[in-house]
């Protein structure tokens, strides 16, 4: 015996699933889209401030006796759609180097400047060692999806012999 | 996916068949490869492939094949679920829950994208729960239409 086949109708519960399935994907295509084009403009934008754009980074040393102070002068370009937040900070300070923890918000297609200072309070116990540790962090936060952060040795900053 | 479809038993073992060489390819292949090269290329490299990539490799397999071979059919269901859940928690487990880190050259790098990771996980916790309410909606949209008493379009 052969049985019709029962093509069933398009129903309510199946445009309404059908509905869920297109919100999902167009919400992760919006919030990937987005993030991602925000993510490569704000590291372009970056990458070519420091390589010396309109207003290139810029890095003093000043030397007053045994101590010295170095000033970085970055500045954070906002060419992405969400806020970016940048934050330097010493991880562990040494009673030798005391650093100021500097933080900028900048707003989309907004410019920030962030300015972060090291103090080396003997720099002869520096120059006789050779090496200088300072463990610091450097967070770039885009809330509230994504964050980068790098931690490394801030004593490549500061060069034997004082500065300019 | 569709229910309560004809599907000849040809095209279910072709099914099978094409799910089973492409997660075979990319899940046990592309891995084992991006393994050894990241091992012969970049000896010092924290990056490696998690040997659970390999364990995850199988159970896909096995789901996608089962999901395959019983499309159109009720059985279906918990393989199309199954393997749903299962990228989800192994897209959980492979970025470390949102949080990686890579040290290199002295520098730890950090990355945290956990609200970007749940975004990245929707569609796969949707396509799990979807395959059961799609067979519901199935089922009791062909009780609603299927007329009192079915008329035989042939004779035995």
């Amino acid at each position: 015996m052969i049985f019709v086949q029962v093509k069933p109708k398009t129903t309510r519960g199946t445009w309404a699933l059908r509905a869920v399935t297109a919100a999902v994907t167009i919400i992760v295509i919006l919030v990937l889209g987005t993030v991602a084009y925000s993510a490569y403009q704000d590291y372009s934008a970056i990458k070519s401030e420091l390589a010396g754009g309109s207003s290139p980074a810029v890095g003093t040393e000043t030397r007053n006796g045994t101590s010295e102070a170095i000033t970085l002068d970055i500045p954070i370009p906002n060419h992405g759609l969400y806020t970016l937040n940048v934050t330097i900070a010493c991880t562990y300070p040494t009673s030798n180097v005391v650093c100021t923890t500097a933080h900028v918000s900048v707003p989309p297609g907004g410019q920030g400047t962030l300015l972060f200072e090291i103090n080396v309070t003997n720099m002869t116990q520096f120059e006789n060692s050779g090496n200088l540790n300072v463990n610091g962090t450097v967070a770039i936060v885009m809330p509230p999806f994504a964050s980068v952060s790098v931690q490394t040795n801030f004593g490549g900053f500061v060069s034997q012999g004082g500065g300019s | 996916m569709s229910f309560g479809r004809q599907v000849t038993m040809r095209r279910r073992i072709l099914s099978a068949a094409w799910a089973f060489v492409a997660n075979f390819v990319l899940w046990i292949v592309i891995p084992y490869y991006v393994g050894t090269l990241l091992v012969g290329r970049v000896p010092e490299s924290a990056l490696t492939v998690p040997s659970f990539v390999f364990e995850f490799g199988a159970l896909f397999i096995v789901l996608d094949v089962g999901a395959a071979f019983f499309q159109g059919k009720a059985i279906s269901v918990p393989f199309i679920s199954g393997a749903a859940a299962l990228s989800a928690v192994f897209l959980w487990l492979v970025t470390n829950g949102g949080s990686l880190t890579v040290t290199t050259a002295g520098i730890d790098i950090t990355l945290g994208f956990q609200l970007l990771l749940y975004v990245l996980v929707l569609p796969s916790i949707w396509a799990a729960i979807r395959a059961p309410l799609s067979y519901l909606v199935w089922r009791r949209a062909a009780a609603s239409s299927a007329p009192p008493n079915p008329v035989p379009t042939g004779s035995a």
